[in-house]
């Protein structure tokens, strides 16, 4: 329960930033989840220097090599290699590269656009954000896939086109919840009193609202960065988004699946990366999400 | 609550509109004629398309046009498929309720399960119970779900042999489709084997039903979840409990029914991701639905069927999401002042 204070103790007079990431690294779970979140983020950038073999290049002499694992494996292929004779640890590399990297380069844009939108919706009154909120609705209503296919319809299968598509569809949730908080900080009684010390609509945004609903945009990008992650493999899976040769964890999925008792790693090993890349980052979001409440309780 | 009812079916009528002009735009943005988008038919020799044409409107405006799609739309004519060559609404009638059949097991099974597992969770937040629950939660709601329908068929169907793999019913039994909803054809029947196609349709719906549940099953458990603790740090509860209510009293009559209120609220936001899993689920296990048609559709360059599934399935969640939404405020009084 609120105890009063009138001097700060230690603990309170700390940054909010510092009390957050304190309640955060408690959470052993989200520390975790940070790991292999960073693990995943680095693997996006640099693999292109760690990868083995050429993932791409086709070596028709060693094709269908078994996991390192078994017997008939050989040391220099960890996971072995696939149909073509492509290295399939180069391969799960590069995917992060595709289903990870993409997925962030995603949830950025729609970020940034949704940001955009949602001060103009937020800050605005009457009939304005009346029609962009419905507009809205719409949009929210069309389910990921099926605005995926009508895009895949108009401009032709591929990663690019469909990375339009799960932006377009991530986009309302932003800017539905950048409306509501930023709804939420105008009832504020601070921003009453900066605006009758003169503040115009840009100052109250960018001093006020901004630093105050960055934390909450965090969390709301985390959960699209889970959402991005599975929408991306599921299309690269049905042949609408990556195309064969690329190595994205969904594609190669599909790829393997003829050859699912011969090689069961092929299907085996993308999949679990997949569901860690995403448990990653819903690790990272609920971590988040509960600091912000024990900090809002002490 | 009349004028509640009154603006939502003001922001309805708006959707729907603005819906069908999406629909109607992708005639023109599609690849290929309009004309061939529009009808469905490939090969139209020249004297019908001038006669197509004038009835179309497509030689007036865009708005005239307009008007003349949705007056189609409204007399049922949506065109012919182009890879079947069979009326659009013919097809769709057969092919959602196999959509909707799954998806109303999912979302049951998600109910009955999600929520008292959600419950059980919040009784104990710290307990080993409720951290096994919430892990399991976690994993359920990070699994891809065409890989998890991988694995189960290979334990299942490959692996025991337990389970089909495909369809939804054995390719012996001959059921007429009647609401085409399997289950209840099967009852409607008359047919002598009607036990044994019951439990082979049983069988069938199984496994896509519990991959398709996973998803909205795991949102439940962590909604209910969280939605439990924060009504039961409520001042109301707690004078019920002063009042010398005991545990489950208190949980039955005051924490329930507030930390359930917003869960219908959720399945509303959660259909459309429901439906796209569903699409998913179908292509995986050949189940005969209007997902795996729309994606079929989209191999063969079949633009009609794309857009009468968009108009189809994009009605179907914006019902949804405004019956979830009238309910919450009908049982929530709360939600009416806004």
């Amino acid at each position: 329960m609120a105890r009063f204070r009138l001097l700060p103790d230690e603990q309170h007079a700390r940054s909010p930033l510092l009390l957050l990431w304190r309640e955060f690294a408690r959470q052993h779970s989200a520390m975790l989840g940070l790991a292999l979140f960073v693990l995943f983020f680095l693997l996006a950038i640099l693999s292109p220097l760690l990868t083995p073999y050429d993932p791409y290049l086709q070596n028709d002499t060693l094709l269908l090599i078994a996991p390192s694992w078994s017997e008939q494996g050989l040391v220099q292929y960890p996971f072995g290699t696939d149909d073509l004779g492509r290295d399939m640890f180069s391969r799960m590399l590069m995917g992060a590269r595709y289903t990870f990297g993409i997925a962030l380069i995603t949830v950025m844009g729609a970020l940034l656009i949704g940001l955009l939108l949602g001060v103009l919706a937020g800050m605005s009154k009457g009939v304005k954000s009346s029609v962009f909120n419905h507009v809205l609705d719409l949009a929210l209503t069309i389910p990921s896939l099926l605005l995926a296919i009508i895009i895949v319809a108009i401009l032709g299968p591929g990663l690019l086109n469909t990375l339009w598509a799960i932006m377009l569809a991530l986009l309302p949730q932003f800017v539905h919840s950048i409306r509501n908080a930023i709804a939420e900080q105008l009832n504020q009684d601070y921003v009453t009193a900066y605006r009758l010390d003169g503040a115009s609509n840009w100052q109250v945004l960018t001093r006020l609202i901004l630093p105050n609903i960055w934390e909450r945009l965090t969390v709301t990008a985390t959960m699209a960065l889970s959402t991005a992650i599975l929408d991306i493999a599921a299309l690269g899976f049905l042949g609408l988004g990556a195309q064969a040769p690329t190595a994205e964890w969904g594609a190669i999925i599909a790829d393997s699946l003829d050859l699912i008792y011969v090689a069961p790693v092929g299907v085996a090993l993308p999949g679990l990366l997949i569901f860690t890349a995403v448990l990653s980052v819903n690790l990272v979001g609920d971590g988040l999400r509960n600091a912000m409440k024990k900090r809002r309780e002490n | 609550m009349t004028l509640y009812l009154l603006r939502r079916l003001f922001l309805l009528v708006f959707v729907f509109i603005a819906l069908s002009i999406l629909a109607f735009s992708l005639g023109y943005l599609f690849p290929g004629n309009a004309l061939q988008n529009f009808t469905g038919l490939t090969d139209i020799p020249a004297e019908l398309a001038t006669q197509l044409t004038a009835e179309y409107r497509l030689d007036s405006g865009y708005i005239q046009q307009y008007i003349a799609y949705l007056q189609r739309i409204f007399s049922g004519d949506w065109g012919l498929s182009f890879a079947s060559k069979q009326p659009l609404l013919q097809e769709i009638k057969i092919l959602l309720p196999a959509t909707l059949e799954l998806a109303a097991y999912a979302l049951l099974v998600s109910f009955f399960v999600g929520i008292p597992l959600g419950i059980i969770a919040a009784i104990k937040p710290d307990g080993i119970i409720s951290r096994i629950i919430s892990a399991l939660a976690i994993a359920g709601y990070s699994i891809p779900v065409f890989w998890w329908a991988l694995l189960l068929i290979m334990l299942f169907s490959l692996g025991l042999g337990w389970l089909p793999t495909a369809g939804r019913i054995g390719v012996l039994y001959e059921i007429p489709h009647v609401t085409g909803f399997m289950l209840a054809d099967i009852l409607l029947s008359n047919s002598q084997h009607q036990t044994e196609a019951l439990l082979n349709a049983l069988r069938h719906t199984l496994l896509p039903t519990i991959v398709l549940a996973t998803f909205p099953t795991t949102v439940m458990i962590r909604f209910t979840r969280d939605s439990m603790l924060e009504v039961w740090e409520q001042s109301y509860i707690k004078t019920a409990r002063a009042k010398g209510l005991n545990r489950a009293q208190v949980l039955y009559r005051h924490a329930l029914r507030n930390a359930l209120l917003p869960v219908i609220r959720q399945i509303g936001l959660q259909f459309s991701t429901l439906i796209t899993l569903a699409m998913i689920t179908e292509v995986i296990f050949s189940w005969p639905g209007i997902g795996r048609w729309l994606i079929d559709s989209i191999y063969q360059r079949n633009y009609p069927a794309i857009q009468a599934g968009l108009l189809v399935i994009s009605t179907l969640v914006i019902s949804v999401n405004m019956l979830t939404e009238i309910l919450h405020t009908l049982f929530n009084p709360l939600a009416r002042k806004r």
